[in-house]
Formats: structure tokens, C-alpha cells, sequence
């Protein structure tokens, strides 16, 4: 027995590699799950405010560019004021078909605006943290909007902070369609150019034009239907050559979002409740 | 020997500081980030305690990973680089080098300690890459990140070993 002991403590530090590298096992596999844990990342209280300083000395830093675009965002703005007040002047009946879409996309949405604390776009599976959490009703599974489209779906909350899936993730796939046609499918990021998006399996007989509007479709109670992702830049054909894949410029440049909107989904709360009461 | 435990603790922070408020940030060419936590690694004595070693080396990797989203990667990375690092070292040291000799171009001798970096690295990147490609299919894009993060990772380790060496 004593001899046991002595070889075990001469050896103890195999004992000590195989535990840790067990743990480490454990941590990617269960941070790949579902269910894993949310203090493993950034958005862990201690770690997400150490981003938040250095995000808010970031943004700092990033300010004349920021005005250099808001400048021309306000100039480009004002000539479109003048155009659509003029043809207003002209038609004086219906608002846009824009207008009436997000009024009526948004009219059953509670949105929640936030701050992205940290992001990233180059890495294989991109994350972002925003500063709203489980206090503020963010739950996982909600989707994440910017004013110019998609950003991502939460994964993880913690009370103050939530974790979530960019659409540059290799895990994100978002259900979109085309607008103007019924035809659907699913929206993939292959790594790379954080702008280009791919879409598979949209059949032959759909036919897809270069500049067409691909949306959410609503199908999965994250985004409400109709929600812009991007425009159809490329066609090209499947691997399989029975079905169309397209290449597809979003319309949301990721790697500068800075302020965003959760969508605090009623109608999923009702569908749960349903689902609670059968 | 609680000098020792201060000296490592300050250097742990400081390269956890330098891995995630800087290198983080930096993305080559879309493929990968340099990853110079590992020269922790770098400054462990010939003979060392191997049971602290590997829990050192696994911390800095957890703290690492929990500021970059991939729990796990970093930590298994680099305890498995703290169980080889002393061959490594071994197989580069002089033959008559005393017990408690700390890697340096003086003691090593320049080439060899160039290689010694240069073969520390690339069991880390190897085994990072390894396990990050369990979540990825792309195997080309992986082994090429491996390549441009192993190249840079090491011309950045060894400028910080030239600035502890006041520039020689």
C-alpha cells in the first residue's frame, strides 16, 4: 500500500494533466450545448464590466469617426427629407410601403433598446455581449435588431448582460425568405467576409434575381416576418446542381454596430402559455 | 517562495491584460489572433514543481478563454504545453545546466532559444487548433490560421523577450 502511495505522488502530476485537461473537455463541450453555462464568457458580471470600460475608452477613441458618419448620415438624411417632401406634396395619400410594413411588423413587438458591450466579426464563432440582461426581461432565444437589420439571437443571460449569437456564428442559421415569394430557407455564415452571407436550397423554379430582398420569414417566433437581412448578390448553383445557393450582402455591417434593440416577444410568451395550459 | 508566487501573479496579469485588451483585437486576415499568453509558459526554471506549473498554465488558459467566449480551448491548450515544455527545454538546455536554470539567450544560447520558443508555440497552437477544429469543418482555413497565428504569436513573443533582455 505504501509503495502505491509513493508511485502515485511521483506520478501525481499525470493525475493532475488528465484532470485538467478532462475539465477543459468538459468546458467546450458544454459551452457547444445548449444549456451551458453563462459565467464561462464575456457576459460574466466581473469580465463584462472590464469590456465595458474598455468599450466606453473604444468608443472614445472611435469618436471622430462616428461624427464623420453621423455628419453624412445627417446630410444624406436631409436630401431625403426634401425628395420625400416634395413627392408627398405631389401624392398627399398613402405612406410608404416601408412604413406601413415596420409599423405593422413591429405593432405586436416590445423592443428593448441596448448597448453592445463587446463584439467581434473575424473569428470562426462570433458572440456579442450587450449590456440588458435577465433583469430587463432578455431571455434567451430573442432576437437582437439594429436599425439597419439582423444582428443575432440571445443565447445566454445573466442578470445585468446577455450573450448573443451573432449571425456570423458557424452555429447561426436564421430563416429567411425572399420577399415578394413564399420561397424560404435558412441563412449561413461560412466564416470570411462578415458582410457575405450564404443561403442554401432555394429551389430552381424560384427565380431569384441578383438585388432581390431577402427577409426573415417569421417562421421560428424569433424575428417577426419581414425584417430586412440583405440583398441577393450572387446566384450561383448547389453543390448537388438541383438547387439554387445564393450569396447574399447583408444589410448590417457587424463589425460597427453599436446600439441594438431585443425583441421581447409577446407572441411567444402567448404560445408558451398555451403550450402550459394543454 | 512567495516571491516566486508574486512574480508569476504580476506576470499573469500582465499578459492576460496584453492577450485581451490588445491582441484580441487583432484579427489577420480573418484567420486567427496571435495568442502570447503562452510566453508564461516561456519563463518556467529547467526543474520545476509540475503540479503548480500545470495549474498555472490552466488558469491563465481559463481566463483567457472566459474573455474570448471559447471555455476550454485555451485551458486544455495550455495545460498540455505545460507537460511537454520541460522536455522541451531539457532537450535544448546544456548538458551541465543547474537545476534552476531560467531559459534566456544567455543561458540557452541564441538559437536554441529561439527554437525553444518556437517549439513552445507551436505545441500550444497545434493542440488550440486541434481542439478548435472539433467545432469547424474547414480544414484548410484551420491549418492556415494555425500557420499565420503560430508566425505572428512568435515574432510578438520574441520582441517581449528581447525587451526582458533590455534589447540584446
Amino acid at each position: 500500500m505504501g509503495e502505491f502511495f509513493d508511485r502515485l505522488s511521483a506520478h501525481i502530476h499525470w493525475v493532475v494533466f488528465l484532470l485538467l485537461e478532462a475539465l477543459s473537455g468538459f468546458m467546450v463541450f458544454q459551452f457547444n450545448s445548449y444549456q451551458g453555462s453563462v459565467w464561462l464568457t464575456q457576459a460574466n458580471t466581473a469580465v463584462a464590466t472590464i469590456m465595458e470600460w474598455e468599450a466606453g475608452v473604444l468608443r472614445y477613441l472611435r469618436l471622430p469617426v462616428e461624427n464623420d458618419l453621423l455628419m453624412r448620415e445627417n446630410i444624406t438624411l436631409q436630401y431625403n427629407l426634401e425628395v420625400m417632401r416634395r413627392e408627398l406634396a405631389q401624392l398627399r395619400h398613402d405612406s410608404t410601403y416601408t412604413e406601413q410594413v415596420h409599423s405593422k411588423v413591429f405593432s405586436g413587438e416590445d423592443l428593448l433598446p441596448a448597448r453592445v458591450v463587446t463584439n467581434s466579426v473575424r473569428q470562426k464563432d462570433n458572440f456579442l455581449v450587450i449590456d440588458a440582461g435577465s433583469h430587463d426581461g432578455v431571455e434567451p432565444e430573442m432576437g437582437v435588431l439594429s436599425g439597419t437589420g439582423v444582428v443575432g439571437i440571445v443565447c445566454k443571460t445573466t442578470p445585468r448582460h446577455a450573450l448573443v449569437m451573432s449571425v456570423l456564428n458557424s452555429h447561426s442559421s436564421i430563416s429567411c425568405r425572399i420577399r415578394g415569394t413564399d420561397y424560404f430557407g435558412y441563412m449561413k455564415w461560412n466564416g470570411g467576409n462578415p458582410l457575405q452571407v450564404s443561403m442554401d436550397d432555394v429551389p430552381r423554379h424560384a427565380r431569384v434575381k441578383v438585388g432581390d430582398v431577402v427577409e426573415t420569414s417569421g417562421f421560428s417566433n424569433v424575428f417577426p416576418p419581414g425584417i430586412f437581412l440583405g440583398k441577393v448578390a450572387q446566384v450561383h448553383d448547389s453543390r448537388d446542381g438541383l438547387a439554387y445557393a445564393l450569396e447574399i450582402q447583408l444589410s448590417t455591417d457587424l463589425s460597427c454596430v453599436e446600439t441594438v434593440c431585443v425583441i421581447r416577444n409577446k407572441i411567444k410568451e402567448e404560445l408558451d402559455s398555451l403550450y402550459s395550459k394543454r | 517562495m512567495i516571491q516566486v508566487f508574486f512574480i508569476r501573479l504580476v506576470r499573469f496579469l500582465a499578459l492576460v491584460a496584453f492577450q485581451v485588451l490588445l491582441l484580441n483585437h487583432i484579427q489577420l486576415w480573418g484567420l486567427g489572433t496571435p495568442m502570447v499568453y503562452v510566453s508564461f509558459l516561456l519563463y518556467m526554471p529547467l526543474v520545476s514543481q509540475r503540479v503548480p506549473t500545470l495549474l498555472w498554465a490552466f488558469s491563465i488558459g481559463l481566463v483567457v478563454d472566459v474573455f474570448s467566449n471559447t471555455p476550454g480551448m485555451s485551458s486544455g491548450a495550455m495545460t498540455l504545453t505545460a507537460m511537454i515544455q520541460p522536455s522541451i527545454l531539457s532537450l535544448l538546455a546544456p548538458r551541465d545546466a543547474p537545476d534552476n536554470l531560467v531559459p534566456t539567450y544567455h543561458t540557452l544560447g541564441k538559437l536554441n532559444h529561439v527554437s525553444y520558443v518556437m517549439l513552445v508555440y507551436m505545441v500550444h497552437h497545434l493542440a488550440y487548433f486541434f481542439i478548435e477544429s472539433f467545432s469547424f469543418y474547414d480544414i484548410w482555413a484551420t491549418i492556415l490560421g494555425m500557420v499565420v497565428s503560430w508566425t505572428v504569436s512568435v515574432s510578438i513573443a520574441l520582441a517581449l523577450e528581447s525587451f526582458r533582455h533590455g534589447g540584446r
